[in-house]
């Protein structure tokens, strides 16, 4: 398991816990990370982290990216 | 007979801006939401006898209450109680759109649901069943193309059905919760004012909205433990899964395409290294040629520099202000005429042709630069460019407490900080929006860049320190505003603004149409607002400039403004400019700062401002000082009232006015006494 902030482009993951404060946690839930969903990493390289999940692209800052556990699929 | 009230919503990027425009056909009235920045748009349509008045909700992913546009959105809901309520979803993007539809529909149930960009659905291959997608909600379903303006009489008879109680659901949507559901149960049979009781259970449970009593809060609690999981990620969940089932049951995909163009675009844009320099460069080359368009600036120096001094000139009065201006110097001068041959006393004659007529040419100039910006920020906005800029600049502006938006604001400002500060309305964080605000004036306008052009030109004879005077007030421009911005933020003890979560919608082309509609309907909103302000303030400088104790008069040095120039010298002295005449300048400019070059060249009767700021006996160091004060020391006119319009409190624009006026005096003082201490002179 790892940070979704730690994933490297094109790889995949599934989201498996979000540790952020309720505001964030509901907004990326709604978005779609909600566990148990597949998440592809589309950049990631100092500034914010470019993400696809349910064919929506969305980027969320590092610090919030580090708070998305994740299960590394490919 | 009754209105009939509709409100549009929709998340952000489905095109319910571009329904709202088609329906009232450009018929917009705008307005702010009550207390807060945010836009209001509001427009009237007649359709088939009946009188509907339609309301643009902000785009929003969900009605959680927790930000400022969901709360507005849920409060127009369930205190207006609306005829009907369209919620706008993407065809294309099903599973996204229909999430913010599920939540609607389970607070309110007079819903129509608008099936939008069906055309580009049906390209690519995306078919959707509408009779299955009307039965799974309970509501009608209508196949639009807002963009095309394909379906939206069938939308409008929809519309009218539901109004009527002859379509629709009866009682909002029951999404199954599973496990939750006895939780639930218990908590609607509490009290909860104007919620709908489940609905408002379920925001308990989800704690977007409080626990009314120790009963509601020991029932969360029962659920929290019970379940092992936290009851929002559950709710969130069976949403989803509920959209998901009827995406599964009512669409079929038949073609799949493979890496599509966005794609590699994408892969360009939000490069880490290329994605901001080809943003910059993109976005930054769209404002330059509208700039450029408007007055000139920044083709006209680039012309002048290279010794082009007469195509410059030809590009500066062919620009559209130029043109405004000089039409405005037609009107003045044959009213001026006019008044005096039906024998007018000259104050008034002078007062209506050059005060009020004056002041009607400068408040018109702004029109064009307006109408270009919000056509090219419009353009950046719908094709999708905008965010992706905002995330690829965002860890740059991160460490001055502000967004990667603020990039807009700020380049804007460049060429008019008008504009500039109307741009902060892209911000979110309604903290950053007045941080933003407030520090906009610090980066310099070409206005200013005109006046500092010639104070570097009378100052110093190299040219090559000409050229690092201006760009080192540029450079400090763009800093303090950096800095203004954080101290801004500490000063009234906010937070940082919280972390970015932008979606980054498709690229697509963007309406022309609809971005005409709402230039259109902002320019004159700004007009109604920010014009009277102005129109009033300039004549009122007018007046203080023209009249004296002894009544009109024709030397400004008999004027009231020279008293009160007369009272500023001792603490510009400060600064080395201990002159009533720089007062005066300085008080001229503060109606537009171009005006400063105006009054130099009429205090030493030279038509060329270089050779009269040299007669002012100016020396290098003053000529710094000159520079750092008149490119930092008040807002414009324009710009004040603009921000008042913008922010909507007297105390921002009091903050904004103070914090220029202390940074420029302290910065030149400092400059003029270290020189001085150095020898300089």
């Amino acid at each position: 398991m790892l940070p979704l902030s730690e994933l490297k482009r094109g790889s995949k993951g599934r989201v498996v816990s979000i540790a952020a404060g309720h505001g964030a946690t509901r907004r990326l839930m709604e978005m779609g990370l909600i566990p148990g969903e597949t998440v592809e990493v589309l950049s990631n390289y100092f500034g914010p982290v470019v993400v696809r999940v349910r064919g929506v692209t969305f980027a969320l800052g590092r610090g919030l990216a580090s708070r998305v556990l994740v299960e590394v699929i490919e | 007979m009754r209105e009939i009230l509709v409100a549009l919503a929709g998340s952000p990027n489905v095109g319910k801006s571009t329904l709202f425009n088609r329906i009232t056909g450009g018929n917009v009235h705008v307005a702010n939401w009550a207390g807060v920045t945010l836009q209001r748009y509001e427009g009237s349509v007649s359709y088939s006898g009946r009188r509907l008045r339609i309301v643009d909700l902000p785009g929003t992913y969900s009605l959680s209450a927790r930000d400022l546009g969901e709360k507005v959105a849920l409060d127009f809901i369930i205190n207006e109680r609306p005829d009907v309520l369209v919620i706008v979803v993407d065809a294309t993007e099903l599973k996204k759109s229909l999430y913010l539809a599920v939540e609607a529909m389970e607070l309110y149930e007079k819903v129509v649901i608008a099936l939008n960009m069906i055309d580009a659905a049906d390209r690519r291959g995306i078919h959707i069943n509408f009779d299955g997608l009307e039965r799974g909600l309970g509501v009608p379903v209508v196949p639009i193309s807002a963009l095309k303006g394909i379906g939206i009489g069938k939308l409008m008879r929809a519309i009218l059905e539901v109004a009527e109680g002859r379509a629709g659901r009866k009682e909002p949507l029951r999404v199954d919760y599973d496990g939750l559901e006895r939780y639930i149960a218990k908590l609607s049979g509490l009290d909860h004012g104007n919620y709908p009781a489940r609905w408002a259970a379920l925001k308990v449970l989800e704690r977007s909205l409080p626990p009314k009593d120790q009963e509601a809060e020991s029932i969360c609690e029962e659920a929290r433990r019970d379940l092992a999981i936290d009851p929002l990620s559950l709710i969130i969940a069976s949403r989803h899964e509920f959209v998901d089932k009827i995406v599964r049951e009512n669409v079929k995909r038949v073609k799949v395409s493979g890496p599509s163009l966005e794609e590699r675009l994408d892969k360009l844009i939000l490069h880490p290294l290329f994605g901001p320099i080809v943003s910059i460069f993109l976005i930054s080359s769209a404002f330059f040629i509208i700039f450029t368009v408007n007055t000139g600036f920044p083709f006209n120096i680039l012309l002048r520099a290279l010794g082009m001094e007469e195509a410059s000139e030809v590009i500066e009065s062919y620009s559209l202000v130029g043109l405004l201006g000089s039409l405005f110097e037609m009107l003045a001068g044959a009213s001026a005429d006019f008044l005096s041959s039906i024998g007018l006393d000259p104050l008034w004659v002078r007062f209506i042709s050059e005060g009020v007529i004056g002041s009607l040419g400068a408040l018109l100039s702004f029109v064009p630069i307006l109408i270009l910006t919000y056509i090219v920020l419009g353009a950046l906005e719908d094709s999708g460019l905008f965010p992706r800029a905002a995330t690829v600049l965002d860890s740059i502006f991160r460490k001055f407490g502000l967004s990667g938006r603020a990039f807009f604001p700020a380049l804007i400002g460049i060429g008019c900080n008008v504009p500039g500060i109307i741009a902060t309305r892209g911000m979110e964080d309604e903290r950053e929006r007045i941080v933003v605000g407030i520090s906009e004036p610090f980066i310099p306008c070409q206005a200013r860049l005109v006046v500092l052009l010639a104070i570097s030109l009378a100052a110093f004879p190299s040219p090559l320190i000409q050229a690092s005077l201006m760009l080192s007030i540029y450079m400090l421009g763009v800093l303090i505003f950096l800095l203004s911005s954080k101290l801004l933020r500490t000063i009234m003890g906010w937070r940082e603004p919280t972390e970015l979560l932008m979606e980054l919608p498709p690229y697509h082309r963007p309406s022309l149409r609809v971005i005409w509609w709402y230039s259109k309907a902002n320019v004159i909103h700004f007009l109604k607002k920010a014009g009277l302000i102005i129109l009033f303030m300039s004549s009122l400088t007018w007046l203080i400039l023209n009249i004296g104790p002894s009544g009109y008069v024709e030397d400004p040095s008999h004027s009231f403004a020279f008293m009160l120039g007369n009272a500023l010298t001792p603490i510009l002295s400060l600064a080395g400019l201990g002159d009533w005449r720089y007062a005066l300048a300085l008080e001229v400019g503060f109606i537009a700062k171009e005006g400063i070059l105006s009054t130099f060249s009429q205090l030493a009767g030279s038509p060329d401002p270089v050779s009269a700021i040299r007669y002012m006996g100016i020396t290098p160091l003053k000529g710094i000082s000159l520079a750092l004060i008149m490119s930092f020391y008040v807002p414009c006119l324009a710009t004040i009232s603009t921000m008042l319009s913008e922010l909507r409190k007297l105390k921002y624009v009091a903050l904004a006015v103070i914090l220029e006026l202390s940074v420029s005096f302290i910065l030149a003082s400092i400059s003029y006494n270290l020189g001085l201490a150095l020898g300089l002179s």
